[in-house]
């Protein structure tokens, strides 16, 4: 993945790492990341690279790379083993900002070296996930045997199924895939979503489906404008 | 082998101190050598109920910062030869709590040969409560059969699987036992109160007890004095069937079923 960061100053970027996380530590499972400077506000002389690293690290983010760094910090940043992108890889679109980071490149080596395309793994989570607890399944589909409780928060890129009972919030597709589905055994769900299409459940969850097999998919909406309705439906188990 | 204990719930006003000083005195009558340590720094309790706030010197704090040693600052209790409370501090806060400081206290009271150590906690999700339960091996979650209740116990089941010592290493996680308190099964007859089953089923850990709602507790705080030791009393009685269940035994679950009183019993009075 890629973190855009726009203050190299390493106490205020502690500061909104912070606020945007929560508090959160170990959001990020150890993930290699490209540190994007393109939007840097202003560079300063030097940079605290090895002191950037750890405050990265802390959030479990494992800092591999640099692009478009300014041309008075490369040979510091090299020395500190970051490889640093060239302008190829300085111009990716926004639309790629979250596409997979190029494996860890030696400091040498200049040209990105694009992820395989390969699916990502599911993950299986086997206890109950608890209140205040979030799962995300980056990139893939989560299997979910103990349950989700109510304030608990689980993401997929992919489909989430999960076998136990659903009580909090599940989203699904959350990079935008609109073919993502929720597959559960025991429906009741504070907020379900697809591809950032979400149902709430403010007069409770429709007497067919609490408690009961259902699946939430998306449909093609009526009139056939591009739009969506999420449908959640029964599932038939035998 | 030390057993170290934690009781917690993340609601305040649930029981958990009431449910220490019940179950850590059960321990020590069946002969454990117990002590139960009052975590919850800066408000503390567990002296009040043990009957043994009069008799604080030192206390936790004091110990973790090395003012006192754990024969100075253990009470022992008034009832029971094989219990001993560590007290919390009144004048300080949950900061003055440090994992290594704990830690310390936990091992050094191992080496004492306390065979059970009953860690009160705090409510809430912060320090004082991730301190009390960082190092369990056993978790007693004490929930009312009431939604926000079950909620935090949640909370709490869910900081136990994260931060606690025994997650953090990878070992056997820490094990989990239900207490319900202030159960009423009048009221869940009437159908005004969440049952021990639903609470059961939402929160998915097993049950150790199901402990009434009764005056008595409020009179054995009142008087200093664990309510496991009032006699004949209903809420005494399934503490000791905690403790029962606790160390292995079969205990059969009472007071969750509501006998509607009769016409007879109705029209006569009686009790």
């Amino acid at each position: 993945m890629t973190a855009v960061i726009r203050e190299l100053d390493n106490v205020r970027l502690a500061d909104s790492l912070h606020t945007m996380m929560g508090g959160m530590g170990e959001f990020f499972a150890d993930e290699a990341t490209v540190i994007d400077l393109t939007q840097l506000s202003s560079a300063p002389d030097r940079v605290d690279w090895a002191g950037l690293g750890s405050l990265l690290r802390r959030y479990g983010l494992q800092p591999v790379a640099l692009k478009g760094t300014p041309e008075h910090l490369v040979e510091s940043a090299r020395k500190a083993g970051l490889a640093v992108l060239g302008d190829g890889a300085a111009r990716v679109s926004a639309a790629d900002k979250t596409a997979p980071a190029p494996a860890a490149a030696e400091p040498a080596k200049v040209e990105p070296v694009a992820a395989p395309a390969q699916a990502a793994a599911t993950m299986i989570i086997e206890r109950p996930i608890r209140s205040g607890q979030q799962i995300y399944a980056r990139g893939g589909d989560l299997v979910i045997l103990g349950g989700v409780s109510n304030g608990a928060e689980v993401i997929a890129d992919g489909s989430i199924h999960c076998y136990g009972p659903l009580r909090g919030r599940a989203l699904a597709g959350a990079q935008g895939d609109t073919r993502a589905r929720l597959l559960c055994t025991n429906f009741g769900p504070e907020l379900v979503s697809i591809a950032g299409v979400y149902r709430t459940f403010e007069r409770g969850v429709p007497e067919n489906l609490a408690a009961k097999p259902a699946h939430a998919v998306l449909r093609e909406a009526a009139g056939g404008k591009g739009g969506h309705t999420l449908n959640i439906e029964p599932l038939q188990l035998d | 082998m030390t057993r170290v204990v934690v009781v917690t719930s993340g609601k305040g006003g649930v029981g958990k101190t009431t449910t220490s000083a019940s179950f850590a005195t059960g321990l020590a009558l069946r002969g454990f050598k117990t002590a139960v340590v009052d975590f919850d720094v800066g408000l503390r309790n567990l002296d009040l109920i043990m009957g043994c706030e009069r008799r604080v010197v030192y206390d936790l704090v004091n110990v973790i910062n090395g003012e006192a040693n754990l024969h100075q600052a253990l009470i022992k209790d008034k009832h029971c030869e094989n219990l001993f409370v560590l007290p919390a501090s009144q004048t300080r806060d949950k900061d003055a709590l440090t994992e290594e400081g704990v830690e310390k206290v936990l091992k050094d009271l191992e080496h004492m040969g306390f065979e059970y150590i009953v860690c009160d906690s705090p409510a809430g999700i912060e320090r004082g409560a991730v301190m009390a339960l960082t190092f369990a091996d056993d978790a007693l979650v004490v929930t009312n059969p009431e939604v926000s209740s079950i909620r935090d116990s949640d909370r709490i089941l869910g900081i136990l699987q994260s931060k606690s010592r025994r997650a953090k290493e990878g070992r056997e996680p820490v094990k989990e036992h239900l207490v319900i308190t202030r159960y009423s099964a009048k009221r869940v007859d009437e159908g005004e109160m969440l049952s021990y089953k639903d609470v059961q089923e939402l929160l998915r850990v097993p049950l150790i007890g199901v402990i009434p709602e009764s005056e008595t507790v409020l009179q054995a705080s009142n008087q200093g004095s664990p309510v496991i030791h009032i006699k004949d009393s209903d809420a005494a009685e399934a503490y000791a069937d905690v403790v029962a269940r606790f160390l292995g035994e079969d205990a059969a679950l009472r007071f969750v079923a509501y006998d509607k009183p009769g016409l007879l019993k109705r029209l006569f009075g009686g009790a």
